[in-house]
């Protein structure tokens, strides 16, 4: 798609637009990757960082919005074209959420990390291992207009529901036995309810490329089809 | 449409049946073994660059073409309603007011508002001034012109503005109650508002007729189309509905011209 147009200017900016929602999705994944460091090191320094980096990943998002809307207007793109502007901008929305939730652990990391009593945050990690798969999976299919990747993801995606529950339901019942640090227990709970709503994000992206390499709107054929 | 009564129009709703037509005018073959269907009271837009033979595959519905020394359908039939347009009893005053058409340059003639309108109908024999006025009004009310001339219809039509000389034209085509009109890119001279005046009019239009629009402004066809046919180099490439060609054209040569990758 890229390099293509009579008009030299649309290919510029299309480029451009490629370029800035490659880059969010790198700072994205390096902030969803420091969130977990950062719980698990128990490093505030690195807490700090990550909501610090937010603000980078907010301001890509307002840029990319714009673009996509300058090139909207100026260029009226068709079909692929309109297709890889929408994408890019829904795409800049789900990274933007994405990172939001990164900030949600860092938060709850820098908490955990005050409190003098140990937790099991390795219940988590095993979470984090598959939205970060699911992640780099939809960032690849998007990047390389893999549809097949992109609509594999949604088995991944289960697999971190059903991974997230019992997660969720084991450290429910720990609240409950006598000596534990409650709140810590309800900051982890979060963390890993942030890290199943990343898995979900991330497969959004991966339905987008979808969407950009085939045209077709593969959103809720999962539950239509059960239903 | 036809002199001997013995064929009736067959009611259908594909308004134009083009089978297999080539088209050549003198040595030089400009059309390749067309195929389509055109829907009634639907807008079918035709675009390709320039010189793709999308106005003379729409000339070639009303026959207009024949006016051009050595042009000829060569093979192939255009049905218009179920009739064979190249039979031999074809009435083609009959069959051209049945298919009107709007060209590229407004073109009113040099008289009064009210006589470009019922120009048709007295050619036609119409005499009677009631039935004149009601025609009249009636065209320029469905040109969405009668309120903007209501109060000078006998004055020049020169004196209207570019964007209401072409809605006098299609109120002049309109008049004599065709079933298609062909338009051939009827806002390429008129300014963005006075195009979406008539684009805004082509959609009220389809209500009662089939319409089919050449145009070189794809926007204009994302806008105002249902249908849309894409042509290069006499062939017909592509032809499905509007949305489904811009968003998601199955040729790719369909996709390298809507998106400005020809050339």
């Amino acid at each position: 798609m890229s390099n293509q147009h009579i008009f030299q200017e649309m290919d510029l900016s299309m480029n451009a637009l490629r370029e800035k929602v490659q880059l969010m999705a790198s700072l994205t994944a390096q902030n969803m990757k420091n969130a977990m460091r950062a719980l698990v090191s128990r490093d505030i320094d690195l807490a700090r960082i990550v909501i610090g980096d937010d603000s980078e990943v907010d301001e890509l998002e307002v840029k990319i919005d714009q673009l996509g809307m300058d090139i909207l207007i100026r260029f009226h793109p068709m079909a692929s074209d309109l297709r890889a502007v929408i994408t890019a901008m829904k795409t800049a929305h789900n990274l933007e959420r994405i990172s939001d939730h990164a900030v949600n652990i860092a938060k709850r990391a820098k908490k955990i990390c005050k409190s003098q009593s140990s937790i099991e945050v390795n219940m988590v990690e095993p979470l984090f291992a598959m939205a970060e798969q699911i992640l780099n999976d939809a960032l690849r299919a998007y990047k390389d207009g893999d549809s097949d990747l992109g609509e594999g993801l949604h088995a991944a995606d289960e697999q971190l529901d059903k991974a997230y529950k019992k997660v969720s339901a084991s450290l429910s019942s720990g609240l409950e036995n006598p000596g534990t640090n409650a709140e810590n227990i309800l900051h982890l709970i979060f963390v890993a309810r942030s890290i199943e709503r990343m898995g979900d994000l991330a497969v959004n992206i991966g339905e987008d490329s979808v969407f950009l390499s085939k045209a077709r709107d593969i959103r809720h054929e999962q539950r239509k089809a059960q239903s | 449409m036809v002199n001997s009564p013995t064929e009736t129009p067959v009611s259908t709703d594909r308004a134009v049946q083009i089978r297999n037509v080539n088209f050549s005018y003198g040595s030089k073959q400009v059309l390749h073994d067309v195929t389509l269907d055109i829907p009634a009271n639907q807008v079918t837009a035709f675009i390709g660059p320039s010189g793709c033979g999308k106005s003379t595959l729409i000339r070639c519905i009303n026959r207009i073409n024949d006016r051009i020394p050595a042009a000829k359908v060569t093979s192939g039939s255009i049905h218009v309603h179920g009739i064979d347009i190249h039979r031999e009893d074809i009435n083609l005053h009959e069959l051209r007011r049945r298919v009107g058409m709007v060209f590229q340059k407004y073109n009113p003639f040099a008289k009064s508002i009210y006589e470009n309108v019922v120009y048709g109908l007295r050619i036609a024999g119409v005499k009677k001034r009631s039935e004149l006025d009601e025609a009249a009004e009636k065209a320029l009310t469905n040109a969405a012109l009668w309120n903007e001339v209501k109060d000078r219809l006998h004055t020049s039509a020169f004196g209207l503005s570019g964007g209401q000389q072409q809605r006098l034209c299609i109120a002049r085509v309109i008049a004599t109650e065709p079933d298609i009109v062909l338009m051939d890119e009827p806002c390429a001279a008129l300014d963005p508002l006075a195009t979406l005046k008539i684009e805004e009019l082509i959609n009220e239009l389809k209500k009662k007729f089939t319409i089919v629009i050449v145009t070189h402004n794809m926007s204009q066809a994302t806008r105002c189309s249902d249908r849309t046919a894409f042509m290069y180099l006499g062939k017909l490439i592509e032809y499905g509905d509007t949305m489904q060609i811009f968003e998601n054209p199955g040729n790719s040569q369909t996709e390298a011209y809507i998106t400005g990758a020809f050339g």
